[in-house]
Formats: structure tokens, C-alpha cells, sequence
């Protein structure tokens, strides 16, 4: 009587432990990540060894400073005209080219108090079609609509992005060289060059490699 | 006693367990199932993307992106690609379920999938692709330079760098671009096995993808499927031909997604699954003994509680054998190609239509395969890019 009650305990214990085992305990419901507010300037918890928000910052400001004191743009008689030309991307990131020249030229515009002008050259096939509307009468001008003021740059804008990558089972390093100038549209001669250097080590975990 | 402590033992394992997530299994069950046949498969693949849990998000974006290409349905597939790849690079990130992928009991498909090298080295090249389409090489060489990197960091370094096309097309954007290409061009030259590549032309401005065959897929092998293999076809496409008006351009295939995906050697990760079999096969040994034993051991009055702990033992011995998950993750980007081709040439501007056929090892003509595309030449300097698939739909006007 005892030994079968014995047999009966065990047979509890091990059908609950075999169901128990069963169930799909690998299924969860995901919690989420509240929503964080950041600065751009700072690393977020998601992050990967390619050209990210903080980089852009902190290059961005850096070639701004140097921009504004280049001696040629400092003691320049008149405002100097800069027009953007697009930066080659020579890494191994793809990104939007445009948005480290735009930041360029908005930090110079709030901050350098019209030191330089920007010339909107992006802007043309609106500001043409604008133009010859008043041409042609049809949208009322404030001066003569033939004489030609869109103004000549006298310096261009750009830059290059060159990186050197090491991937090994220790990781990933990438390296990536900004380098900006800005050119004499007269001479070609490159009156200011700035640069700066980021570089970047991770490792992906053990289940990815 | 033993008889209040199996009734409270019982209790609490009633308890813990009925907070099993049995609707959730069922949700997720229901979740993973495939959509219903649709005509529209780049539609049902979004689906599929939205409806997928996160974990295999980049498995049906990959997967929906090139059906969206070989439908011409470029836009889609740049969302797509673009989605996957912030993915894939944010993967330095510490990783919740990759961590508990490598546990003793979680399983490897519990980590978010972003695939193999050879997957992930694709989707670069197909994000590539659209950057040319666009108009914007940088970007293209980028996604090309990326994509070889996937593949630096196999176990024999012989296999390390080795797509062809990768750093063929590398270097031909750089030369587009005014640079010299020439380093890329020998590297590519090097990687070639059966067809060499060409030398640039700067002047060619289209450019013709090419891909035919079925790619790889995975499989499990071993005692507990700890072994992640790759079950390779016979393509029955081995080269095409692009005819445009009276001339013909040969498109050789340069790289060949079964070799890329069975040379890499062992993963890191395989070590670890190992390890996780050995483990679950000893817990499930030992389970076995003990439970034996005290099974023996309890039906003796003078040994019966000696023989009720061993039991005791053995049992949590083999839930714990139970619970060890050593699977490999079989998940895979299941619609990639075979072959990777490529051919450049020079056209003048204006609308074209082109028949693609292909051809089988004999080089006989395999009829089933022939597309009829029609596209525009852009005006230099402009490049004009044409995706071209055996699975591509026919006509596709681009």
C-alpha cells in the first residue's frame, strides 16, 4: 500500500515537471524601450562602428570654427559667396552626403553673423522659373527683372570621407578621415582645410560570429 | 511528510506553470504562418514584415526586398534594404536575445536575425545596386565595400575577401568616379575562379546586374540539430545573354553564393552549440541513471529515501537535458541567386528593349528562363542600371 502511493507521489511529480517542460517558456512578450530623448552629440545605447548623429556634430562644429577664422574669410573685404559642392564619400558607410555640408552652412549662417553668404545653387530651377515669371510680367517685381543679380561664388565648399576598416574574429575597427576645404572659385587654390579624425572598435556577439 | 512535500511541490508546479504563455505560443504560431497566396508577393512579403515578431523582421525584409527587384519595384526594395541594414549595423549594440541565444536554454533563433556573411554581404550589394540607380556610386561602393567585409573574417583566410564582383564593381565606381581603380581590379582578378572580369571602360553607362539559380539554404545536422549546414543546387542556368538589336552581350557568372556560404568555415557560435549538446547529452545521461537508480533504490523501505532524493535528481537532471537547446538557426533568405554576373556597355541615350536568355552547362538555350525588358538610357553622366533576375517577372518595363 505504501510502496504504490509512493509510486503514485512520484508519477504527480514527474507528469507536472514533463508538462511543466513542455510549455513554450522561450515565448515572450517584449517590453519595448521607452522612448529617450538625446542630444545629438552623445552615443546612444544603439550604436555601431559607422559614421552616426555625434560624429556629424562634433566634425561638423569643428570645421565651422575653422572656417570662420581662415584668415581670407576673417579680413575679406566684402562678404565672401560660398557654394556647396557635394563631398565624396570614400568609406565603407553609405550616407546622405548633403547633411555635413548643410550642417556646416547652417551652424556658419546662425553663428558667424553674415560673415559669409551662402549661395543657394540647389535652389536654381525654382529660383530661374521665379525669374522669368517676373520676366514675362505674369508676378509683379520689386527691380528689373532682366538685369542679372544672382551673385558668382567666390569660394566653394567641400570635402572628402576616406576610412581604413579592419574586421577580424577580435572585431570590427573602422577609421574615418573627414577632410573639408574650401577653394578659391578664381585660383583653385585652397585657401582653408580642415579635417578630423574618428575612430571606431566593436565587437558583435558571440552569436552573430 | 514526504506526502505534504509532494503536495506542496505539486502545488507550487501547478502554479508556476499555469502561467505558461499558451495564447502567446498560439499567437506567435499563428504569426509565423505564411500569408495567404497572393498575386502580389512583394505586398504579402510586407505583410509578412509588418506581421513577423522582431526577431525575424530582417529575414522577411531581405526576403521581400529582392522580390521587390525582380518586379521592378525598386522603391520598396530600397525601404527595405535601408530597414535591415540600420539592423545589421547596430548589432555592436549589447543584445537581450543574442545574450540568451548563447544560454544553455535559449535557442539560437531567438536572436534577431540579420544571416550568415553571405546574406548579410548580399543585402549590401543589392542596397548597391539601387545607390548606381540612383545616380549615386559613392554609395554604391560603400554598400560594395561593406559587402566584402562581411566576408573578411573566415576561419581559412584563403576564402577571406573573396567576391569577384565586389571589389570589380568597387573599383569601376571609383574610376567612374575619376579615381583609379586599378587596386580593385587586381584584387577582383585574384578572386576569380572560372571567368575573369574585363577592364573598366569608363565610357560604358549601363550597367547590367545579372543573377540566375537558386542560392543556398540551411539545414540542421547532428544529434540535436547543433550542426548549421548549407544545402546546395544544381542551378540549371549556367550563363546568360543580353540582346540588344543585333548584338550580344555574355553575362559569366563571377561569384557563386554556394561556394561563398560553404567556404567561411566554423562560427563562434557553432563552438558554443557544441558545447550546449554535450551538455544536454549528459544531463540526459545522467537523468537516466539516476533515475534508475532511485527508482531501485525507493522500492527498498530501508533505502527509500536516499532513493526518492536520486530520483529526484535524475528527474531535474532531465528537464534540464530537456530545456538545453543546442538547434542551430535554420533561418534563411531563401529566394537569393546562385550566380552573380555582371557586364557593362555603352549605349546612347533613349528607350531600349532587350530579350535576356540563359543557358544551360551545355550552353544550350533554356527558353523557360528568357526575359523582354524595356528601359531608358539616361544621358551622361548619368549611369543607367539594369537588375536583371531569372526570376524576374517578363516583360518588365523600368
Amino acid at each position: 500500500m505504501k510502496k504504490s502511493g509512493t509510486i503514485l507521489n512520484l508519477g504527480i511529480i514527474v507528469g507536472t515537471i514533463l508538462i511543466g517542460a513542455g510549455c513554450a517558456s522561450t515565448v515572450k512578450n517584449p517590453s519595448g524601450v521607452p522612448v529617450t530623448v538625446m542630444r545629438p552629440d552623445e552615443q546612444g545605447f544603439v550604436a555601431g562602428t559607422g559614421i552616426e548623429s555625434q560624429d556629424l556634430v562634433a566634425v561638423t562644429d569643428k570645421m565651422a570654427r575653422g572656417i570662420l577664422s581662415c584668415p581670407e574669410i576673417m579680413r575679406a573685404q566684402g562678404t565672401p559667396r560660398i557654394v556647396l559642392d557635394p563631398i565624396i564619400n570614400e568609406t565603407r558607410f553609405p550616407i546622405n552626403k548633403d547633411i555635413f555640408l548643410e550642417r556646416i552652412r547652417a551652424q556658419l549662417n546662425e553663428k558667424a553673423a553674415g560673415k559669409v553668404r551662402f549661395l543657394a545653387r540647389d535652389r536654381m530651377n525654382t529660383l530661374q522659373r521665379e525669374r522669368t515669371l517676373k520676366q514675362t510680367g505674369q508676378v509683379t517685381s520689386s527691380s528689373d527683372p532682366n538685369v542679372v543679380e544672382f551673385k558668382g561664388a567666390d569660394f566653394f565648399l567641400t570635402g572628402k570621407l576616406s576610412s581604413l576598416t579592419t574586421r577580424t574574429s577580435q572585431g570590427t575597427s573602422d577609421y574615418v578621415l573627414y577632410t573639408f576645404q574650401l577653394i578659391d572659385a578664381r585660383t583653385s587654390e585652397i585657401i582653408w582645410e580642415g579635417s578630423a579624425e574618428i575612430k571606431k572598435q566593436g565587437l558583435e556577439d558571440a552569436s552573430y560570429r | 511528510m514526504w506526502q505534504k512535500i509532494y503536495l506542496y511541490f505539486f502545488i507550487i508546479a501547478v502554479l508556476v506553470f499555469s502561467g505558461c504563455e499558451t495564447t502567446t505560443t498560439q499567437v506567435y504560431q499563428q504569426r509565423f504562418q505564411q500569408p495567404a497566396a497572393s498575386s502580389d508577393p512583394v505586398a504579402a512579403g510586407m505583410e509578412m514584415v509588418q506581421r513577423s515578431p522582431l526577431k525575424d523582421k530582417v529575414l522577411w525584409q531581405y526576403r521581400t526586398a529582392l522580390t521587390a527587384m525582380r518586379y521592378g519595384r525598386f522603391t520598396e526594395a530600397k525601404q527595405l534594404l535601408d530597414d535591415a541594414l540600420l539592423t545589421l549595423n547596430a548589432m555592436m549594440s549589447p543584445d537581450k536575445n543574442a545574450r540568451k541565444a548563447r544560454g544553455i536554454f535559449g535557442k539560437e533563433e531567438q536572436k534577431v536575425f540579420i544571416g550568415e556573411p553571405y546574406e548579410r554581404a548580399m543585402a549590401y550589394y543589392y542596397r548597391g545596386i539601387l545607390y548606381w540607380m540612383d545616380g549615386e556610386p559613392d554609395n554604391a561602393r560603400a554598400c560594395f565595400r561593406s559587402a566584402q567585409l562581411m566576408d573578411s573574417d573566415t576561419q581559412n583566410k584563403t576564402y577571406a575577401n573573396d567576391w569577384v564582383l565586389f571589389d570589380y564593381l568597387d573599383g569601376l565606381a571609383t574610376v567612374k568616379l575619376g579615381g583609379d581603380g586599378s587596386d580593385a581590379l587586381k584584387r577582383a582578378r585574384q578572386s576569380a575562379k572560372n571567368f575573369t572580369p574585363p577592364d573598366y571602360d569608363p565610357q560604358a553607362n549601363v550597367l547590367f546586374f545579372v543573377e540566375f539559380g537558386p542560392g543556398p539554404t540551411k539545414y540542421a545536422t547532428g544529434q540535436y540539430g547543433e550542426q548549421l549546414r548549407f544545402r546546395t543546387y544544381q542551378s540549371p542556368v549556367k550563363s546568360a545573354a543580353i540582346k540588344i538589336a543585333d548584338a550580344t552581350i555574355r553575362i559569366y557568372p563571377y561569384d557563386d553564393l554556394n561556394f561563398q556560404a560553404t567556404t567561411r568555415g566554423g562560427r563562434v557560435m557553432d563552438y558554443i552549440l557544441a558545447n550546449k549538446a554535450v551538455f544536454k547529452e549528459t544531463t540526459d545521461n545522467v537523468g537516466n541513471v539516476a533515475i534508475i537508480g532511485g527508482a531501485v533504490l525507493a522500492s527498498r523501505r530501508e533505502t527509500q529515501e536516499a532513493g526518492l532524493a536520486t530520483l529526484g535528481v535524475g528527474i531535474l537532471s532531465k528537464v534540464i537535458s530537456a530545456a538545453t537547446t543546442p538547434a542551430a538557426d535554420t533561418r534563411d533568405w531563401n529566394n537569393l541567386p546562385q550566380y552573380l554576373g555582371f557586364a557593362a556597355a555603352r549605349m546612347q541615350p533613349g528607350r531600349y528593349t532587350i530579350n535576356v536568355e540563359f543557358y544551360n552547362q551545355f550552353s544550350t538555350l533554356d527558353g523557360r528562363f528568357n526575359k523582354t525588358i524595356s528601359f531608358t538610357v539616361y544621358p551622361p553622366p548619368r549611369d543607367t542600371v539594369v537588375f536583371i533576375s531569372d526570376q524576374s517577372i517578363t516583360p518588365m518595363n523600368l
